[in-house]
């Protein structure tokens, strides 16, 4: 806070002493001069007043340096003051610091557990949009197996014509295959299956097997989907008539030869 | 060309409903690609299309799940290049047999062995099919 202009305490202390030892150097000699001359001279009555001069600027000085000392005094207890609060700002930084560590390592601790709980909601919602009723698994389960479809008989022997597939009999007593049966010429030059795609042919159907469909499913549409795959429809059904005869699915005979 | 009517959609999915179950045979497929069916583009994009069978809402009507995994095969090329061999084909169909019959076999293998552990007075003579285990 001190300018640099200011001269600090301890300067002026020692000038102030420098001058007390000026000054009083100066009455001695004086003194000591008047002392030895000891006849009154003609410059005498100038000496006193030099005298009440020099032991005024003494006094004063003297007084001065008192008032000084006063200040280093002062001065003293500010600065041992100045060192407690030092030592206790440097205590509470130090608090500080640690706090900060330890809200650090909090935060940390925290954002993991929130991004675990983010990714655990994710998941939740995730199964939560997946989500099948019990029993609905538990009808399908048991409609594929009680057929057989997916788990032999316990009975079953080579020779046993049942199959996990739909077996020949089966594919031409289904709705592609009674498509086959109309006439093949069929509407305008086209096959059976685009005249189905038009609308223009009956509804024939009437499965015989539960693997073409059923009554559950009269609420089902496929995807709507135009026909812009290039797409032929069930032509090569014409052909599963023909020769699906040939086909066999005797697991002892060989390859069918078509044609 | 968009199906107008509710008639004409329902005939549409019974039909890709049994088209799709049908690809579970082995031997169809055999059939199918040896008239080269699977070469054609437009049969290649049906087969794509006919992925939304895989949905659980569409996938609960199909009886014979096993057509799904062959839809799944059909979508690569080098599947549908093998499946002109007759010998493929042939060994498809064997392997999809033991599968089938994988669980009844485990089945009685089980139930022998609880046969066996069974005292004396008690055994019964082990199932028919054990006949057909290999």
């Amino acid at each position: 806070m001190a300018t640099v202009l200011e001269k600090s305490t301890k300067e002026r202390l020692l000038s102030v002493v420098d001058d007390l030892e000026v000054l009083s150097r100066e009455l001695i000699e004086m003194l000591a001069l008047s002392r030895s001359q000891k006849l009154p001279q003609p410059g005498e009555d100038t000496q006193v007043p030099r005298c009440a001069v020099i032991l005024e600027l003494l006094v004063q000085r003297d007084r001065e340096f008192l008032q000084l000392m006063e200040v280093a005094q002062q001065q003293g207890k500010v600065h041992q003051e100045m060192q407690l609060l030092e030592k206790e700002v440097e205590k509470r930084d130090s608090d500080i610091q640690q706090l900060q560590k330890q809200l650090k390592e909090a935060e940390h601790i925290l954002a993991t557990a929130v991004y675990q709980a983010k990714e655990k909601l994710k998941s939740i919602d995730k199964a939560r949009k997946g989500s099948i009723s019990s029993e609905e698994i538990i009808k399908y389960a048991h409609r594929i197996s009680a057929s057989n479809a997916v788990c032999a008989p316990l009975n079953w022997v080579p020779g046993d014509p049942r199959r996990p597939y739909p077996t020949d009999l089966e594919m031409r007593s289904g709705m592609l295959g009674h498509m086959a049966n109309l006439p093949t010429n069929g509407v305008n030059g086209h096959l059976p299956g685009d005249a189905l795609a038009a609308g223009r042919l009956p509804d024939v159907l009437t499965p015989h097997y539960p693997w073409q469909s059923s009554d559950v499913s009269v609420g089902m549409l496929p995807p709507h989907h135009g026909n812009d795959f290039g797409l032929e429809p069930p032509g090569h059904n014409k052909e599963n008539e023909d020769d699906v005869e040939a086909m066999s699915t005797d697991s002892s005979s060989s390859s069918s030869d078509s044609d | 060309m968009l199906w107008l009517s509710k008639e004409q959609a329902r005939n549409r999915f019974q039909s890709e409903l049994e088209f799709i179950q049908c690809l579970a045979n082995p031997n169809y497929l055999n059939f199918l690609a040896q008239r080269g069916f699977l070469r054609e583009r437009s049969f290649i994009n049906y087969l794509k299309y006919l992925l939304y069978w895989k949905e659980p809402e569409y996938a609960k009507f199909l009886k014979y799940p096993h057509c799904l995994h062959m839809l799944e095969l059909l979508q690569y090329e080098h599947f549908r290049k093998e499946l002109v061999n007759a010998q493929c084909t042939k060994f498809i169909d064997e392997q999809q047999l033991l599968h089938w019959q994988h669980y009844s076999r485990k089945r009685t293998r089980l139930q022998q062995a609880l046969a066996e552990q069974q005292p004396p007075q008690q055994q019964q003579a082990p199932p028919h099919a054990n006949a057909a285990a290999k």
